[in-house]
């Protein structure tokens, strides 16, 4: 929400990690399997931070490490998990049915009626729906309001400015200008709504170079930014790379039991130390295969079979 | 492409997922605007079949990347995929979507959950008690707010045979049918008309005064095994039809857009048996 003027924000993944403090409200950028802030979320879970209240709309991986390594105090949501495909995000189900986090589901549209709230600078917005759901009874917060004008009974929500939202783009500059394709998802209003937005970047480029790929998110909403390349792994981030099922097949067998969540933490967060080590431990050939979604149709189609 | 054809006297054959899939598109009215929920390849499918038979100048927005009649390459195993956006004549930003819904001008979306209930509500969150759920499930994206304002819901599960999936009440209702333990849907206030359809692998629902009433069944089910499947008393409507089977159009639309067949993960291995045969004296499909 303040304007962060800085001309210079690059910073390490290290220390734009540093951001978030113990206890943050905070907003997850992208949706599902794409351009989820990976590389952050791998730091977060290095540097050991706790009691995270996580907000946002339809997610997967990111919540779910979060949740196995013990981060998470609250959880609100609209979705986690991995679709038909391959269905529930297995920590994240068992720290829900053991009563490790407090469940606080919500809807994208209410996240998005806070957030603008939020970024109008007005305390709550109304909304028509939620009434009748039992997801009402998981926000105490909320309150019925009558409209003045119509006499209608609404639910107001109140203004949401997470503390931190952490968004992964393909371009970016030093000054913080981030560009990236389609859909955005809810991280243009993470970006005006939250008090600080810490991002990474595919690739640091100059401020030409991304306001011809068109800017997204302004700098000066931007309080750092980090160069990650596969920053969104195992997950998308077109045009540069498709999700890698196998790999995210692999973690939801292995995370079934509370064990092989913890395993592949210890492989595949600490235990790679930094992103070019988890990297280095995906190894390039299997990078190159998901970048090679665009070589042919065919390719692409493989990579999903 | 190709269809499975008989002895080429005009007989083909399909299976449970491909008419599963017919079923939900022929929900879709021509001229409306449809969106479905991430998660649910069939209601996907459908919606692309629609659009290439008798819906043609539908709206039809994918459910996560919010393109607007895009022709996808193929479908791919998750909902926001670049694969889905090929040749949208436009994508909507996540607000312009959810806007254009709460205000009322989409007119059906597809919803699904792991318990429905009578009265068309579904249940996404969580089996058991919430504070400590036994299952807890995945979560309903927009749901509870998209459910009170989009003009119609064609309702659907694949799970029906379980007999755990419709339920005389939800443990939780995450997205609101006709009537909730708040009230009914004027009572509520809501803007949309609510669940109109409710498709399973077993039959056809309808909601005739808001309750869901068996209205059509698959040829290989019989009334006593919907019955047996299902936790609430419904009522059978006068002169219980068949489901209509597909049409080769359909079927070809089908396996164009689903080659790798995401479609079939909604499906147990056991119902993917199911095989059908449509040929002379079985009636016109066209």
């Amino acid at each position: 929400m303040p304007f962060f003027m800085d001309p210079d924000k690059l910073v390490t993944l290290e220390q734009a990690a540093t951001r978030v403090s113990d206890g943050d409200v905070v907003a997850l950028g992208g949706g599902l399997s794409a351009r989820l802030p990976m590389a952050l979320v791998r730091e977060l879970i290095r540097q050991g931070r706790r009691d995270l209240h996580l907000v946002g709309s339809a997610h997967g991986i990111d919540v779910d490490l979060l949740v196995a390594a013990g981060a998470v105090s609250i959880c609100e949501e609209s979705y986690v998990g991995f679709e038909q495909d391959l269905g529930l995000a297995p920590s994240y189900r068992r720290a829900a049915e053991g009563g490790d986090f407090r469940i606080a589901e919500s809807c994208c549209i209410t996240i998005l009626t806070q957030l603008r709230a939020a970024e109008a600078g007005v305390p709550f917005l109304p909304v028509r729906g939620v009434k009748g759901s039992d997801i009402r009874s998981l926000h105490p917060e909320y309150a019925e309001i009558t409209c003045p004008f119509t006499g209608e009974l609404l639910i107001a929500v109140p203004a949401l400015s997470p503390d931190v939202a952490l968004i992964h783009a393909s371009l970016g500059d030093r000054r913080g200008n981030l560009h990236f394709d389609k859909p955005y998802v809810l991280d243009e209003r993470f970006a005006s709504a939250s008090k600080l937005v810490v991002a990474t970047v595919e690739r640091l480029a100059s401020t030409e170079e991304v306001s011809d790929a068109g800017i997204t998110v302004p700098a000066h909403l931007v309080a750092a930014v980090a160069e990650a390349p596969f920053g969104a792994h195992p997950t998308s981030c077109y045009p540069d790379y498709a999700y890698d099922r196998n790999h995210l097949r692999e973690y939801v067998a292995a995370a079934a039991t509370g064990k092989g969540a913890t395993e592949y933490l210890e492989r595949f967060v600490i235990g790679a130390q930094t992103e070019e080590g988890y990297r280095k431990l995906l190894g390039e050939e299997s990078l190159d295969r998901l970048r090679g979604w665009k070589t042919s149709t065919q390719a692409w189609k493989e990579l999903f079979a | 492409m190709t269809l499975a054809t008989g002895a080429g006297d005009g007989t083909f054959t399909f299976t449970i997922d491909e008419w599963f899939v017919v079923t939900l598109a022929r929900t879709i009215k021509d001229t409306e605007a449809v969106f479905h929920g991430f998660g649910s390849p069939c209601a996907q499918v459908a919606m692309h079949v629609a659009r290439h038979t008798h819906a043609r100048d539908m709206l039809l927005v994918e459910g996560a990347t919010y393109a607007v009649n895009p022709e996808p390459i193929f479908i791919p195993p998750t909902g926001n995929d670049l694969a889905l956006q090929h040749r949208a004549a436009y994508q909507l930003r996540f607000e312009e979507f959810f806007d254009a819904a709460i205000r009322g001008d989409i007119d059906r979306m597809f919803l699904s959950g792991g318990q429905i209930d009578a009265w068309g509500n579904t249940n996404v969150t969580a089996v058991g008690p919430i504070d400590r759920p036994k299952v807890k499930l995945g979560g309903g994206g927009g749901g509870c707010n998209l459910a009170a304002t989009i003009r119609h819901l064609t309702l659907w599960t694949t799970r029906h045979r379980s007999g755990r999936t419709l339920v005389e009440e939800c443990d939780f209702v995450t997205d609101m049918g006709h009537r909730m333990k708040d009230g009914t849907r004027k009572e509520l206030g809501f803007t949309g008309g609510g669940p109109e359809w409710l498709v399973t692998e077993l039959g056809v629902f309808d909601f005739p005064d808001g309750r869901a009433r068996l209205l059509q069944i698959f040829p290989d089910v019989t009334l006593d095994q919907v019955r047996d499947a299902t936790g609430f008393a419904f009522d059978v409507a006068v002169g219980l039809k068949q489901v209509s089977p597909p049409s080769r159009a359909e079927l070809a639309v089908i396996r164009s857009i689903d080659p790798l067949g995401v479609r079939g993960q909604e499906f147990s291995a056991a119902e993917l048996q199911r095989v059908f045969e449509h040929g002379p004296g079985t009636g016109c499909a066209c």
